[in-house]
């Protein structure tokens, strides 16, 4: 451990240590967050020695990986996700490309900004949930409208930030381009959207929490299959290990995701300095 | 006989919202003649940047003539390209990207620009660093970025907006030299603003002094200075008298 003190010497000094550096040393940040995992779910499992465990109302982590196993032997937890993937997948796209184009214009056009930013307000606060169901009466509950819920959730996030990205870009860029004879059309794509793009994909990363929100609420109340159905109807039944093994699913999705956005923000970035 | 780049009584005002009006140039003059080296100084906030603006096309000057080679200025075009004081690089470019971006925008080809962008890229001293990024540059290494990218349009008006103003003294001392040697080469029109008096003396054929706000011109020098310039010149006798005598001109219009 003899660099265990390493980052009270000089940079210079951690940085040749970094080689030499054991497995727990380097990933440990990352397996100190496994190791708190681990042990919620060990509690969880302990808490039933002593507690009397009526599966009717709670289940255990035990029952909860067999339950896990069983469902990706028998496909069943494949096909429900391929279910849920689908509108997922079109409703996530059409929120990037509506709500970067609204954000962007309301923050470039000041009369759209100052006409929309209310009513944008107004809808994003309010509980979009609560009119899901009104939704799949309108659009059916087949994949439009599913995906409409996806989108009318996850479109926000998108909306707000590229509207706040356009108000920070840097006002000489833009003399820039038009100097250099770019027309409105070139401000957009060669300045305003790359100058945004960092604020969007930090709106991603609130947006993916937000449309696996409204993949469950849309299959909660009206779907036949997927993984939100499947969590309603498990519920509906009372088994428990089955529910809470979807719902872990769905949060070790939701982690995926969000870490792959990170991933591509830093990835996606190398202007940016620093970090 | 009309002059290369002419503007007669041109007047302009900002009125920015919820605060009063701003008379930024008020009957303000200019002749300036082709392949000229002119600078403009002046007090703090005095025009001389809305004027460059101006000419640049980007504003609309409220009354007043502003002609090239006898042609009415109406909007940005490439026959005019700016250099920015602070620099005004897209950071998600690289620096042959940032160079080759006024050939992108008028539509020249993939190919055409990159031969046009290695050449200057090798006539600012930037060879070896085509594909990093602005924020791993020098402030002086970001200059010359915005340098060549005026200069790969071929425009026949450099316009330069206080573009050593960033840069540390040695810096600015050595890309003064570099731009001469540009200058001479590339023979282009150069309008220089800056509030450096020395600076003004060792680039220009003439030097503008302006008034304060609102900005006309007060005075114009001729530098009678040979040419090829260099370092040493700073030191003589005759560039301390001009600089005495600018100064002079200059200093009524300051107000602290």
């Amino acid at each position: 451990m003899a660099h265990a003190e390493g980052r009270n010497l000089g940079l210079v000094e951690a940085e040749d240590g970094a080689g030499r550096q054991s497995f727990v040393e380097r990933h440990r940040q990352l397996l100190l967050g496994c190791l708190a995992v681990a042990l919620f779910f060990a509690a969880w499992q302990a808490v039933f020695l002593v507690v009397p465990f009526n599966p009717l109302f709670i289940s255990k982590p035990s029952l909860i990986a067999k339950a896990l196993l069983d469902l990706i032997a028998s496909g069943q937890l494949l096909d429900d996700l391929r279910v849920s993937a689908i509108p997922f997948f079109y409703g996530f796209t059409a929120a990037i490309v509506v709500g970067v184009a609204v954000g962007i214009v309301m923050g470039w056009r000041a009369r759209v900004g100052y006409a929309l930013d209310p009513l944008m307000t107004a809808l994003y606060a309010s509980p979009l949930v609560a009119l899901a169901p009104l939704l799949v009466v309108f659009f059916g509950v087949g994949v439009a409208g599913k995906a409409i819920i996806i989108f009318s959730l996850a479109v926000f996030p998108f909306v707000f930030n590229a509207y706040a990205g356009v108000r920070a870009v840097d006002p000489l860029l833009i003399n820039v381009v038009r100097s250099l004879g770019g027309s409105e059309m070139n401000l957009y794509l060669k300045v305003i959207l790359p100058s945004t793009l960092p604020y969007i994909v930090a709106g991603a990363r609130l947006a993916v929490g937000r449309a696996l929100v409204g993949v469950l609420v849309a299959e909660f109340f009206a779907a036949s299959e997927g993984i939100g159905y499947a969590i309603a109807r498990f519920g509906d039944l009372y088994a428990l290990d089955r529910m809470f093994a979807c719902i872990l699913t769905v949060m070790v999705i939701a982690v995926a995701l969000t870490e792959a956005v990170r991933w591509a923000e830093r990835a996606a970035f190398p202007w940016r300095s620093g970090q | 006989m009309q002059a290369y780049i002419e503007g007669r009584n041109i007047n302009l005002t900002f009125r920015p919202p919820n605060r009063g009006p701003v008379r930024a140039l008020r009957g303000f003059d200019i002749d300036i003649g082709e392949g000229e080296f002119l600078s403009i100084v002046g007090p703090s906030g005095c025009g001389k940047s809305t004027f460059l603006n101006v000419l640049l096309g980007l504003l609309r000057p409220d009354s007043g003539e502003l002609t090239m080679r006898g042609r009415r200025i109406a909007g940005p075009g490439s026959d005019r390209a700016m250099v920015f004081q602070e620099f005004g690089l897209l950071p998600w470019r690289t620096v042959q990207n940032n160079v080759e971006l006024g050939l992108e925008l008028k539509g020249v080809a993939a190919v055409a620009r990159r031969k046009i962008s290695a050449r200057l890229i090798e006539m600012v001293g930037l060879i070896g660093f085509e594909t990093h990024y602005p924020h791993e540059l020098s402030g002086g290494m970001k200059q010359r970025v915005g340098l060549a990218r005026a200069l790969a349009t071929d425009p026949d008006v450099l316009l330069m907006d206080e573009p050593f103003a960033a840069l540390d003294a040695q810096t600015r001392d050595l890309m003064q030299v570099e731009l001469l040697h540009i200058w001479q080469a590339a023979r282009k029109t150069v309008l220089f603003v800056t509030h450096q008096i020395d600076e003004a003396i060792y680039l220009s054929d003439r030097i503008m002094v302006m008034t304060k706000r609102p900005g006309r011109a007060k005075k114009i020098f001729a530098v009678d200075l040979p040419r090829p310039r260099d370092y040493e010149m700073r030191v003589t006798p005759r560039f301390n008298d001009l600089k005495l005598e600018i100064w002079h001109t200059l200093k009524d219009e300051i107000s602290v």
